[in-house]
């Protein structure tokens, strides 16, 4: 593992009102590894993300991105946001949606190059979906328009890509493709980060993860950071969780 | 250039000028916010007055200008407050400004016959009556002033097209690429504030607004592609300038209005007959549909 | 009504102005929340827009000014945009915002046709029928008061004998449709009373201007309250307000009333909007800036203390490089916990040190900590009167001490 992590936040504290939804957050997620943000609703994973990486203003502390200000090496970021913002009736094709992730380096008021459409494509191919790109979004199933999300983050090919809750409401099939997609993803050497509620996929599939209720309760490698114990303390004693979790 | 052609010119291109720019507001569900820029232009026609007692198109265009950039600012501040949605926002400041208009015409300009009317309804009957020399050439003003706006818009539109459309549909993404959304929704607003102003001049503000809403929203209803949503948008103002001038010469009426009643024929013959949204096509299918699963019961049976 | 006139200090003309604004104000207060919270508050322009082909038709039905029949000809034509505008959104993919539009340019077109074609027929008798545009309240009769009182006390009444049912469907309209509730005839029907307060208003304040007096009021009332059943009476008190101050102060300084009454609506707005309390943008914007200062101070307080753990006591210089923290929120951070006796700078580097009670501070506050953590594990053990939840940062004060005390036992063992 070379010297920064992949992202890293220090002392994050957010509020939202009188209460903090984050407070003083310190977590790394190292480089190369397939990485989890777990824990109950309302414990601010969402929040941590998008403080992370600079979206929102935080009270205190400050994010890394390969050790580099978060605000800075935006460009080393794939993003894919919870889904439920996006007008699924706008004129728009599947292929104009995964071009959108070269539209950084294609830089302002430029047109996308044919490098770039090439690269979209094969993103595109990538996920399964080569043969809907002249369709309308909205013309898609819930899975396919995931993975139409998924080839534009790909398409931006950035060393660490960053997902909000990305299997919310998706089907099995679509869901084990796409994890298998994010280990190939791994394997090549890329960072990823994602919020993630089943803790079963997490300890199975993933290399670390950060436990979270507000405060970090745990952050480290997946079976560590799940232990009992450590569950326990971010969703209560209840044998409800744990037999979740089991 | 004969009086018909630079009437529909004019109108026509003040329908290319709104039309780039109108499915942009209908998709980003401000569409209400022409109406609100068109009606505080009166303020700024009145604070020109009262400053430099001049009446003329340049300075008032600039005066309305001002005064419309401030309104879209000041509804984008109240929004950002999270207190006011953005459909109140928008109607309680441009009452403001028009009432600030209203008043100042009462009480400082009521000498000089600031024709209220004649800034709702236009006067585009009289476009072809003021001429402009540019080199040689004799160009009437509202086609040059207009012309010169729809060609901006048009270049405006062509350089940011792919940025417009990205912030416009995913502004989260928009904002984690660097594109700036908020910058490039002002920049955006702000160039609807002077297409209005300078349109208004020529059309009137009714014309304006319907040009900027009722084109895009008929062509939102026709196409799932956003430059066939903008070339349709443009087209069907051209259409309603054309069709619109011949009516109201027919009919000895309001130019305006009936260029303003074509768009809104247009609007209801697509929301009728558009074959992908259109209420006969959507019935069509529904009934399709449901003799199909009929059949499947009764084959199950 | 009469009555009323001769109660109020002013010329019968000003009375009367003053007694419509304030019968305008109180039913735009109330029957614009139909408007606002549905984020429809534009509805009312279309119909105030409508207004005018209305008075137009109504005109060249019954070739007379008469007052009440172009009231009834706005009345059917804002009911005529209403009903279009419900139907062009339920069943198209148009969004409320652009059927608003489409309503409003389309009828108000039709209004300049109208208004043409009339201008071309007969020579004077049509003077006036701009004043639907631009309303005028001097000429304003006793008879046109019966009128609008009539019409707002049916209104109001509506709203009395329907509150419960709109309450739902203002709240949730699909929680409505699965009650059985006829969600898209309720949706008509609060755009009807809509129609209602326009007609009162758009003959005082005009078309244009009418969209703001459905507005102002219910905003201002919205930061102030939380609850619907506050929220409408609140509105229309304000409206009323809005109404009377704005017709006393156009009165007296002999300006058109509707413009005056808007300007104040939008002042009476836009201080709810900056200073109500707890909610406006001032307190908040104070707030956050409270908040930031605590966290950094909390924070700073901790991580002194873990350098002084860690090593000998940091320089400001070591303290920076250490945290990450921008300079000039590290060095006034130090300067308040420097004022509230918690840190001593010592010696010729000014080395930063804890004092006693920084040091009980820093103790605290881990206290504090330690009883979220404990919170978090056994809160679901704990015994507690309702569903309370803690502040994070304060679990004693949100909880109560007992709780509190029995989180750490629990904690401990």
């Amino acid at each position: 593992m070379s010297g920064a992590a992949a992202l890293e936040v220090r002392r994050i504290t957010v509020s939202y009102g009188a209460r903090p939804v984050l407070w003083d957050v310190d977590a790394t997620f190292p480089e190369g590894s397939l990485s989890a943000i777990v824990g109950p609703n309302g414990a601010g994973k969402s929040t941590l993300l998008r403080a992370a990486l600079g979206l929102i203003p935080v009270d205190s502390g400050q994010s890394l991105i390969s050790g580099h200000p978060a605000r800075a090496a935006l460009d080393h970021v794939a993003y894919v946001p919870q889904r439920e913002a996006v007008d699924w009736d706008f004129p728009i094709t599947v292929g104009e949606v995964v071009a959108m992730g070269r539209y950084r380096s294609t830089g302002w008021f430029r047109r996308v190059g044919r490098a770039d459409h090439a690269i979209a494509e094969a993103a595109l191919d990538r996920v399964g979906m080569a043969a809907y790109g002249d369709r309308q979004i909205g013309q898609l199933s819930g899975g396919q328009r995931q993975r139409v999300f998924f080839a534009r983050a790909l398409a931006q090919e950035t060393p660490l890509l960053v997902m909000d809750e990305p299997f919310a409401g998706i089907d099995a099939r679509t869901q084990a493709s796409l994890l298998e997609l994010l280990g190939e993803l791994r394997d090549e050497g890329r960072s990823i980060v994602i919020v993630h509620h089943e803790l079963a996929t997490v300890r199975e599939r993933f290399d670390w993860a950060l436990l979270l209720n507000v405060r970090a309760i745990a952050c480290g490698p997946a079976a560590d950071a799940l232990a009992p114990e450590m569950l326990a303390r971010a969703y209560g004693t209840g044998a409800e969780a744990l037999q979740w979790a089991g | 250039m004969n009086d018909d052609l630079v009437i529909i010119v004019t109108a026509g291109l003040a329908a290319t000028a709104c039309g780039l720019l109108g499915p942009f507001l209908v998709l980003r569900r401000a569409a209400l916010l022409s109406d609100a820029v068109s009606h505080a232009v009166l303020p700024g026609i009145v604070a020109t007055w009262l400053l430099f007692q001049t009446r003329a198109p340049l300075a008032v265009i600039i005066g309305g200008a001002v005064f419309a950039v401030l309104c879209v600012l000041a509804i984008d501040g109240l929004r950002s407050t999270g207190l006011v949605r953005s459909d109140a926002a928008i109607g309680l400041v441009f009452p403001l400004l028009f009432a600030l208009g209203v008043l100042g015409v009462t009480r400082y300009a009521s000498g000089i016959h600031l024709d209220l009317d004649s800034t709702i309804y236009g006067e585009i009957a009289f476009a072809p009556f003021d001429v402009w020399n540019v080199a040689g050439i004799e160009v009437a003003r509202s086609v040059a002033i207009i012309g010169t706006i729809a060609a901006l818009n048009l270049v405006f539109v062509v350089l940011a097209w792919k940025e417009l459309k990205a912030t416009t549909f995913d502004p989260g993404f928009a904002q984690t690429i660097g594109l700036r959304p908020q910058l490039l929704s002002r920049v955006m607003l702000i160039a609807v504030a002077i297409t209005a102003v300078t349109a208004f001049e020529s059309v009137g503000a009714i014309l304006v607004v319907t040009l900027l809403i009722v084109p895009g929203a008929t062509a939102y209803l026709l196409t799932d592609r956003l430059a066939l949503m903008v070339a349709l948008a443009v087209g069907i103002g051209w259409l309603s300038a054309v069709a619109g001038y011949w009516g109201a010469v027919a009919g000895d009426s309001s130019i305006a209005g009936t260029m303003g009643l074509v768009c809104a024929l247009c609007f209801a013959l697509a929301l009728l007959v558009s074959p992908k949204y259109g209420l006969v096509a959507t019935a069509l299918r529904r009934r399709r549909r449901s003799a199909a699963t009929a059949t499947a019961l009764a084959a199950e049976r | 009504m009469g009555w009323l006139i001769d109660l109020i200090p002013l010329s019968y003309t000003d009375a009367v102005v003053v007694i419509g604004a304030a019968i305008l104000g109180l039913t735009s207060g109330v029957l614009g929340s139909f408007a606002v919270l549905r984020e429809r508050s534009l509805v009312g322009d279309a119909i105030a827009h409508a207004a005018l082909p209305g008075v137009c038709i109504a005109f060249l039905l019954t070739g007379a000014k008469d007052a009440g029949s172009l009231i009834v000809g706005a009345a059917f034509a804002g009911i005529a945009a209403a009903v279009l505008m419900v139907a062009i959104e339920h069943t198209s993919r148009i969004r409320p915002d652009a059927a608003i539009g489409v309503v409003l340019s389309c009828f108000f077109s039709l209004g300049i046709v109208l208004l043409t074609y009339i201008a071309s027929q007969n020579d004077a008798s049509q003077a006036g029928l701009e004043k639907y545009l631009f309303g005028q309240a001097a000429g304003l009769l006793e008879r046109d008061l019966v009128v609008m009182a009539a019409l707002a006390g049916a209104s109001l009444l509506v709203v009395v004998a329907g509150f419960r049912i709109l309450k739902v469907a203002l709240f949730d309209s699909d929680f409505a449709a699965s009650l059985g509730l006829p969600v898209r005839i309720l949706d008509i029907a609060m755009t009807l009373l809509l129609v209602v307060a326009v007609v009162i208003g758009v003959r005082m304040v005009g078309a244009i201007l009418m969209v703001a007096m459905l507005i102002s009021p219910v905003v201002a009332a919205r930061q102030l309250t939380h609850r619907l059943r506050t929220l409408l009476p609140l509105a229309g008190v304000l409206g009323a307000a809005i109404g009377i101050a704005g017709a006393l102060l156009a009165t007296g300084s002999e300006l058109p009333t509707g413009p005056v009454v808007v300007v104040v609506g939008f002042c009476v707005a836009l201080a709810a909007v900056l200073f109500s309390p707890g909610r406006g943008a001032l307190w908040r914007a104070r707030h956050v800036a409270a908040e930031r200062r605590r966290a950094a101070f909390e924070g700073v307080l901790l991580e002194v203390e873990t350098a002084m753990h860690a090593g000998p006591p940091p320089t400001t210089e070591e303290l920076r490089l250490a945290t990450g923290r921008p300079r000039a929120q590290l060095a006034t951070t130090l300067r308040s916990l420097e004022r509230a006796g918690l840190l001593d700078r010592d010696g010729a580097e000014h080395r930063l040190r804890l004092t006693e009670a920084g040091a009980a501070a820093a103790h605290e506050l881990e206290q504090r900590r330690d009883l979220w953590a404990a919170w978090l594990e056994h809160g679901s053990s704990l015994d507690l009167p309702d569903a309370r939840e803690p502040d994070p940062r304060d679990v004693r004060a949100s909880l109560g001490d007992d709780a509190a005390d029995r989180l750490q036992e629990l904690a401990t063992t």
